[in-house]
């Protein structure tokens, strides 16, 4: 059963773009690739969500022809990397502590 | 539903115009298409989302937006017009006195004006990189527009008061730097008074956006207690100021209490709009 993701969002879309730069098509199609289809999430809320990563200067965007069409493309800045892997480190803590408790 | 059909759904929905608007349809556009032609048009759209919940998402991401962009240019108003209220005060005849009326004005507007910039630039600090809500950003405007109101009317009483011969280009940049930072506050404002939520009571202490942004261990205090020690900390900046400079105790715990009154003063008449206490 997909899983909500709100909450997440961010920090998963962060993810999608260290893989390498993407559109907001091929970003939604990483998620739900590398959960297995596990993560569902409304594909329009990425939008919103990506263009919060840009406001923060976690991400940046700019217009790139792919496949003969003209795309916003996003990509990772340093500080994103940076907000990465904080997120990444705070999970793992979070996720020992509940396997801890669950057993 | 066919994907013109979400796209025309998601545009009456969307309460922001212009660049930002035309920018994410065109992004939803080319996502709806794709996942066309990989899922099939109905899935694709079911995929996508209902739109005016996505359009209520990206509203509240503009408004926040611009709510710290017009914080940016605030800020920047406001400094400029003290350096231009500097210059003014500097370039005044000399031996000119000024009216007690005007010096009360030109001293509370200065410390409304430095205060509403400083809440303003922290909120939008603690809040850059978050999901914000519409009363936030409402909140975040008034914080700016009261910001600029007070540093116009600062310059303005120094203007009144004293008057003198000084650089006219010194002297503009402070109020033409208000002007467009007004301007983005303006439509800031307006964006975020259009949304859903947007008239909600919010109360923002600066202590919390401090603690965000700093990570040191402050505390939560109720507005009550944050009047009481913020009306004390002026009151004592102010008698130690005025005993600097005059050496009179008696006199300078005078304006320690006017100071202080002054600060309780405001705090009943702007917490409300500046988001310190609720009405």
């Amino acid at each position: 059963m997909p899983t909500d993701l709100r909450g997440h969002l961010d920090g998963l879309l962060l993810a999608a773009l260290a893989e390498a730069p993407g559109h907001g098509y091929e970003l939604s199609r990483r998620l739900t690739h590398r959960s297995g289809g596990a993560l569902a999430v409304n594909e329009g809320s990425l939008y919103p969500a990506l263009h919060r990563l840009e406001r923060g200067g976690l991400a940046a965007s700019s217009w790139a022809v792919i496949d003969g069409r003209k795309r916003r493309v996003y990509r990772l800045t340093p500080a994103g990397r940076r907000t990465l892997e904080q997120s990444r480190r705070e999970w793992r803590v979070f996720s020992a502590a509940v396997d801890r408790v669950l057993g | 539903m066919t994907i013109d059909g979400c796209l025309a759904a998601l545009g009456d929905a969307l309460r922001v115009r212009g660049v930002a608007r035309r920018r994410f349809l065109r992004e939803c556009r080319d996502h709806l298409v794709d996942a066309a032609a990989d899922r099939g048009e109905a899935e694709a759209v079911r995929a996508f989302g209902p739109p005016d919940e996505i359009a209520a998402a990206f509203d509240a991401e503009i408004a926040a937006r611009r709510g710290i962009r017009s914080t940016v240019l605030s800020a920047a108003g406001v400094a400029a017009t003290g350096a231009s209220t500097l210059a003014l005060v500097h370039s005044a005849d000399p031996g000119t006195t000024a009216p007690t009326v005007w010096a009360i004005v030109f001293f509370v507007a200065a410390q409304i004006a430095a205060v509403s910039a400083g809440l303003a630039v922290l909120q939008a600090l603690a809040t850059r990189r978050l999901e914000a809500a519409p009363a936030g950003a409402a909140l975040l405007a008034r914080r700016n527009g009261c910001g600029l109101l007070a540093a116009g009317l600062t310059m303005f009483a120094a203007g009144a008061a004293l008057p003198g011969h000084g650089s006219a280009s010194i002297l503009l940049a402070g109020p033409l730097l208000v002007c467009a930072a007004a301007i983005a506050v303006l439509r800031a404002g307006a964006l975020a008074r259009r949304l859903p939520g947007s008239h909600a009571v919010a109360v923002r202490s600066p202590l919390d956006d401090l603690r965000q942004l700093t990570s040191l261990p402050l505390p939560s205090l109720a507005p009550d207690r944050l009047l009481v020690i913020t009306v004390c900390v002026a009151g004592a900046a102010a008698f130690a100021r005025d005993l600097g400079e005059d050496g009179r105790v008696g006199q300078a715990a005078v304006v320690a209490a006017i100071e202080a009154a002054a600060v309780a003063g405001c705090w009943v008449a702007l917490g409300p709009a500046l988001g310190l206490r609720r009405r």
